[in-house]
């Protein structure tokens, strides 16, 4: 085996330098992100601006997960978390009816390995006007509640899941949080 | 014109260097994570991802066309640049999927969900993306230093390594679209996104960005200029950030024709700016190759138009455009054969003059038999001017139509 030249060195350095860059953009910035908590306190006593103009008001002791918290002009997203249990709302344009929102929040549910749509759905509205349907889902080890509101060139999805023991015992709390749920028209 | 602005290559490519060793694990890997990802979509979708990538893989022809135009004169080897393709579509994606996830998730952490929603595409997308993608311009000089002998050939591997970035990250879009609309396997939003980000906003994205990042290396590498080089490199960034950025997203209003202006204004500065840069570049490139060829004196093997001609690229075009029917491709071979001696003579490589005189003499003599016998350019007409105006303009309405049609708009 011959000696390595100092071209050659160079040039596994120059390699190493490299596959070190990429390691830091996709190992790196990923493990630095899970280091630092995602979690903040939001105050239930007043509505939060999902974006577009919808609002909610958050559940007795939620908090806001940021990672998946994006509220926006034209649409908007975001995660609570009640303990263990996740409660997302998600808020995007929308040219259709309430049949055709439902429909592809069904099928987006059951396009995930795993998740069956349960039972019939049911229409459901809120305090603030919104018509819509709801329903249930089921996952390993996780159950689930989903309801879809359709206003004014928009789509409103409310997604819960969690462990049944846990949904359980939170669940009419996220439910009378939905039932707050409102678009002022503003924001669009 | 001097020898520092291009250095001439042996014309052999090393690849037993280190570097192209890890390269290939680089790839390897970037292929494995690629393609669970695409059996993941062709599970779900297989109408729609199947449709996708045949359109996007379409799309990239034209685009490799431009910069094959480009490369000319001193032709970098296919199959390096088929590893600066595979870099941009396999290991600078796979790099920055989490990457871009994980610094948008920071700037929500360290700052807010509002400034994350606001500006995290612009600042984290790319950040990680044009990291990735130059270092596979790096990692091409790492392979075969000799190849890249101008700052011309960082602007091809860059954009080679753009536009494989490019596709894959389309293909990776239409698919998620598919997925938001939530109705099956429908390939109307591939359509869509196919019309948005492969007409609307293909000509100025990642090919783009990744040619000027490209010149950055060359900078670097061949005049040795790292102010230039950080230039270049924080400009492809800059215009990145300025095409992700919230800007003007509400400045002119709702209406068709106020998108088509934001686009414009977003776009077309920094497509103005780079294409200046390419075609100066260009054409020192080819003013070094033309005063290499004028030195033969010899117009059977290239008279002074068609030195001219072969110092642009749209002159070169119009040769071959200009010359009768079977006369064409005969016009491109030699201008081929004309563009390697360039290069052979650059190289003082007597066997390589030989044979492409050999060439050159042979294709003269088949044009000198089709009554043609030289590729010359004429000055371009109003009619073809028109006509190209023409086309364009159709084009962008037939593109608004079909958007309009399909929601997309």
């Amino acid at each position: 085996m011959g000696r390595i030249t100092r071209r050659e060195l160079i040039n596994l350095v120059g390699a190493v330098g490299v596959v070190a860059t990429l390691g830091g953009l996709a190992y790196g910035l990923p493990a630095l992100d899970r280091s630092l908590p995602s979690q903040r306190a939001v105050s239930s006593a007043e509505p939060y601006q999902v974006g577009a103009g919808v609002s909610v008001v958050p559940p007795p002791g939620a908090t806001i997960d940021v990672t998946e918290t994006r509220p926006g002009e034209n649409e908007g997203t975001v995660l609570f978390r009640l303990g263990p249990v996740r409660y997302a709302i998600a808020v995007r344009p929308f040219r259709g009816d309430l049949d055709a929102a439902a429909s592809g929040l069904r099928e987006r549910i059951t396009n995930t390995a795993g998740y069956q749509v349960t039972g019939a759905q049911l229409a459901v509205s809120t305090g603030g006007g919104l018509a819509g349907v709801q329903g249930g889902y089921t996952a390993p080890g996780r159950g689930g509640r989903y309801a879809v509101f359709v206003a004014d060139g928009l789509t409103i999805e409310v997604t819960i899941s969690g462990n049944d023991l846990d949904l359980g015992r939170t669940l009419p709390q996220i439910e009378a949080s939905t039932r707050t749920l409102r678009h002022d028209g503003k924001g669009r | 014109m001097t020898a520092s602005i291009v250095r001439p290559a042996s014309g052999r490519i090393r690849l037993s260097v280190p570097a192209f060793g890890i390269v290939l694990v680089l790839l390897g890997i970037g292929t494995a994570r690629m393609t669970s990802l695409a059996g993941e979509f062709v599970t779900a979708y297989p109408k729609a991802t199947l449709t996708s990538v045949l359109l996007f893989a379409l799309l990239a022809v034209p685009f490799w066309l431009f910069v094959a135009e480009l490369d000319f004169l001193e032709r970098e080897p296919v199959r390096l640049r088929l590893i600066a393709f595979a870099w941009g579509g396999l290991v600078a994606t796979t790099v920055s999927i989490p990457g871009g996830a994980a610094l948008e998730n920071l700037i929500a952490k360290l700052g807010s969900p509002h400034l994350a929603a606001d500006w995290g595409a612009a600042i984290a997308g790319p950040t990680v993306e044009e990291i990735a993608k130059t270092l596979g311009v790096v990692a091409i000089v790492l392979i075969a230093r000799s190849q890249v002998n101008s700052v011309l050939d960082g602007v091809v591997y860059g954009a080679m390594v753009g536009l494989g970035f490019q596709i894959a990250e389309d293909i990776v879009f239409a698919v998620g679209a598919v997925a938001l609309a939530g109705q099956g396997d429908q390939i109307q939003p591939v359509i869509t996104t196919f019309l948005l980000r492969g007409f609307l906003s293909g000509v100025w994205s990642h090919t783009l960005f990744g040619a000027l990042a490209g010149a950055g290396v060359g900078y670097l590498v061949v005049r040795r200029d790292p102010v230039r080089a950080i230039l270049a490199v924080l400009g492809a960034w800059a215009a990145h950030v300025l095409w992700n950025s919230p800007l003007l997203t509400d400045g002119l209003g709702n209406g068709v024709l106020a998108l088509l202006g934001v686009i414009l204004l977003k776009g077309l500065p920094p497509l103005l700016l780079i294409l200046l840069l390419v075609r100066r570049l260009h054409d020192r490139e080819a003013d070094y190759y033309a005063s290499r060829l004028a030195t033969l004196r010899d117009p059977e093997l290239i008279t002074a138009g068609e030195l001219f001609a072969l110092r642009s690229g749209a002159r070169r075009a119009a040769a071959r455009r200009q010359a009768p029917g079977q006369a064409k491709a005969s016009v491109r071979r030699l201008q081929r054969a004309q563009a390697r001696l360039g290069v052979e003579l650059s190289r003082a490589s007597t066997t390589g003059i030989g044979h492409w005189s050999s060439v050159i003499r042979s294709e003269r003599a088949v044009l000198k038999g089709l009554g043609h016998p030289e590729a010359i350019a004429e000055p371009t007409s109003w009619r073809h001017t028109a006509s190209t105006v023409l086309t364009t303009v159709v084009a962008i309405a037939v593109l608004w139509v079909a958007l309009s049609a399909l929601g997309g708009a």
